[in-house]
């Protein structure tokens, strides 16, 4: 750790929230400088990697350090992402301190409403070891979009909500109505497009769902996800059409915008000539998204560095490791299980609201099993108990879809080939990973560090 | 349609949940994981299979392929990554299950892509005729159900009337005993696994043809036999077969008188209810689940 300071000043008051708060905001600073100098496609990957690497800071402290296995932190984002869009598109009438509603409280409600159903699965799988904690969640990953179909008109049902992202803050006001909405198109259109690609990625929708009525499956009818995402995929523009006006809100209460309602041609032209208007703002959109995303992953990371170096993590580590000594010593395992639940919920759902603003877009084809156990690959690959870990482990399952990508285009492979291949290289990784270096890719080179330097 | 036709209609599907929890059951009792790839397994022997029928024409040749392709599946999992693995955490395990799950079905989206394939059923799938009237429940149903009675009947007469079902009941049991006893128990522990692939393989391919196969369209069957082989105690064959069928009986109910997106739902209330009301299981042989 660090040896060169003096013990005295170690040991003063809040020295060890000081240290931790300049370690997150230089790793934060520099993040945030990189982003201005990234063209906009690498700023909307880093805005994706903070996002995983806000729920995956949770993942460390359930997986990691209490040693819970726990496939619903994807439903956890869900929760999240969907306060997020429905108080931002509902509640903007609703004043907070004199204030009109905005943004900050709809991401604070969400983390609120992660707590809770983190308490909830929590405290439901506090009884539970290994497989049947695992099982349970995955129950709940695969059943979530199930949840959302029933409820339509709450949640949106199979289409979800398109959202409005409010960019920058001020950014709009020194221009004319025209440009506002230019350049608001340039943003949907953009964060649409980096939508496709994690669409893509997901790969199959996995809430297909066993059929039992016999005359359904005689005929051979059986309603299939996939193709709704599929049609949505190839065409952000005309599901924008065909979406009735209360599913399309602004969330900055304004009505619609007119151009939604114009041909597809216009649109487009108006995408393309905001090129320059965009750049008046200095920030192109997905700048703004990264630095959204950045500074959330470093709130989250600060109040988990902070719990994992602290008593805390002390406390996770000893109830993980023998739950009977732990109880001996009267810490409850019970309740320190559910506490680190909670937490990874809280994250989980602030990653969430992170996610409905950079995809302005929230929807049940987001949220399947996928999300969920990619976000359990890259915690694994990286390291279950480093926060470190989990950055590598969010960068890699951004990158290495892109990666294999280009990789499958230059040997020019089937498309069914190439769609895949990531999936297939983060299954073999995980096993491989839990099979050579259990500690993860960032924790066994921890380990090899300091045996090094023992030495 | 009246509340005994649905229950009618359960019969067929709870029997394919009952054989794909009996898979997981094997597994636990033989090496004490729970294989969250098992359904993966099936998925791809069932995908095998597919290819084996469309090349030769012939159901029982491709169910064959299944089995055997099962066990090899099976054992492969096993010897390749549960066996290296034994010595780590608890959660290593699960989630290696689970590495193998993804790398399964994107391998099985590679080479037959995600495209809905219709496995043709080898009796008729439209239910009987009778008093002027069709009933939910038709000669495929029966095979399926008959060949679940069939193995179910095989296995405990393996289990309780043979050396080799001791043998293995024994390793499971206390592995130490059983080896210090002359068993070779890694042999017992890679038949658990060969046989509970061949019996997923069944399950995949008798369920094939009441659902469009995808690569991920069994993942809800994952759940289903999960919360069966739970709510049986994960090592109880009585259990997976009753609470099997039970749950095809509730699941029929429940898309009968609502809607059949709400399956997984109803699985997972079962599941939770369970394990916060009895989580040691109904059927369990020993009370062993820790905290």
């Amino acid at each position: 750790m660090s040896m060169k300071i003096p013990e005295s000043i170690r040991e003063l008051p809040g020295a060890f929230f000081l240290r931790n708060a300049i370690i997150v905001s230089a790793v934060a600073g520099v993040f945030l400088l990189i982003n201005t100098q990234l063209e906009p496609t690498y700023s909307f990957y880093l805005a994706q990697a903070a996002m995983y690497a806000t729920a995956m800071f949770g993942m460390v402290i359930l997986v990691g350090l209490s040693g819970q296995v726990s496939l619903g932190n994807g439903a956890l984002m869900a929760v999240g992402a969907y306060t997020f869009a429905i108080t931002s598109m509902n509640w903007q009438t609703v004043p907070i301190l004199g204030l009109p509603w905005n943004a900050v409280w709809s991401v604070v409600t969400a983390g609120l409403v992660g707590v809770i159903a983190g308490l909830l699965i929590g405290g439901l799988g506090a009884r539970l070891s290994g497989p049947y904690l695992a099982g349970l969640t995955l129950g709940i990953a695969v059943g979530l979009p199930s949840i959302i179909y029933r409820f339509p008109s709450f949640l949106g049902g199979e289409d979800g909500f398109a959202l409005r992202v409010p960019f920058p803050p001020g950014g709009y006001a020194a221009q004319d109505g025209g440009e506002v909405s230019a350049a608001d198109a340039a943003a949907e259109e953009m964060s649409n497009e980096g939508f496709e690609d994690f669409l893509a990625e997901a790969g199959g929708d996995s809430s297909e769902i066993l059929e039992f009525d016999q005359e359904e499956l005689a005929t051979g009818e059986t309603p299939l996800v996939e193709d709704e995402v599929l049609e949505f995929d190839q065409d952000e523009l005309s599901l924008e059409q065909e979406s009735t006006p209360d599913l399309v809100q602004d969330v900055d209460g304004e009505s619609p915008p007119a151009e939604i309602s114009e041909s597809e041609d216009s649109f487009v032209d108006l995408v393309d000539e905001s090129a320059g208007v965009i750049d008046l703002t200095g920030f192109v959109i997905e700048q703004w998204q990264a630095s959204l995303a950045v500074v959330m992953a470093a709130i989250v990371g600060f109040i988990a560095l902070n719990l994992i170096r602290g008593n805390q993590g002390r406390i996770w580590k000893a109830v993980r490791d023998d739950p009977v000594a732990a109880s001996l010593v009267g810490l409850s395992p019970q309740s320190n299980k559910v506490s680190a639940f909670v937490i990874s919920g809280f994250f989980a759902a602030l990653a969430g609201a992170v996610m409905a603003q950079i995809f302005a877009y929230v929807g049940p084809a987001l949220f399947g099993l996928t999300l969920s156990l990619s976000l359990l690959v890259g915690v694994i690959l990286g390291g279950r108990s480093s926060l470190v870990g989990a950055m590598v482990g969010a960068a890699f399952i951004v990158v290495l879809p892109k990666a294999m990508e280009t990789f499958a285009q230059q040997l020019g492979w089937e498309d069914r080939v190439a769609d895949n291949l990531p999936n297939l290289v983060y299954g073999l990784l995980v096993v491989l990973v839990v099979l050579v270096l259990p500690a993860g890719l960032v924790g066994s080179l921890m380990v090899a560090i300091r045996r090094r330097t023992q030495r | 349609m009246t509340f005994f036709d649905h229950l009618l209609g359960g019969i067929a599907s709870g029997s394919v949940i009952a054989l794909m929890a009996i898979a997981l059951v094997l597994v636990w009792r033989s090496t004490r994981v729970v294989n969250f790839a098992q359904v993966g397994q099936a998925m791809f022997t069932t995908f095998l299979a597919l290819a084996v029928y469309r090349g030769t024409g012939n159901w029982l040749i491709s169910l064959i392929a299944a089995i055997l392709a099962g066990a090899i599946l099976g054992l492969i999992v096993h010897f390749l990554v549960m066996r290296p693995v034994r010595r780590q955490d608890g959660s290593g395990a699960i989630i290696a299950t689970f590495g193998v799950l993804i790398a399964l079905q994107a391998s099985a989206s590679m080479i037959w892509g995600v495209d809905p394939q219709a496995y043709p059923p080898i009796v008729d799938i439209i239910g009987f005729e009778a008093f002027g009237r069709t009933w939910p429940f038709s000669r495929y149903d029966v095979l399926v159900l008959g060949v679940t009675v069939l193995l179910v009947l095989l296995l405990s007469v393996v289990f309780t009337r043979t050396s080799l079902g001791l043998r293995m009941r024994a390793s499971a049991f206390n592995p130490t005993v059983a080896r210090l006893s002359g068993v070779r128990v890694s042999q017992m522990l890679a038949l658990g696994w060969a046989l509970a692939g061949s019996i997923g393989a069944i399950a995949g391919v008798l369920i094939a043809p009441t659902f469009s196969v995808t690569p991920y369209s069994f993942d809800i069957l994952l759940i289903l036999a999960f919360t069966v082989a739970v709510i049986g105690g994960l090592d109880s064959l009585v259990g997976a077969v009753a609470f099997g069928i039970g749950t095809g009986l509730v699941l029929s109910l429940v898309s009968g008188y609502s809607d059949s997106g709400n399956a997984s739902i109803v699985a997972l209330v079962l599941l939770a209810l369970n394990l916060l009301l009895k989580p040691e299981g109904v059927f369990a042989h020993h009370h062993s689940r820790s905290v």
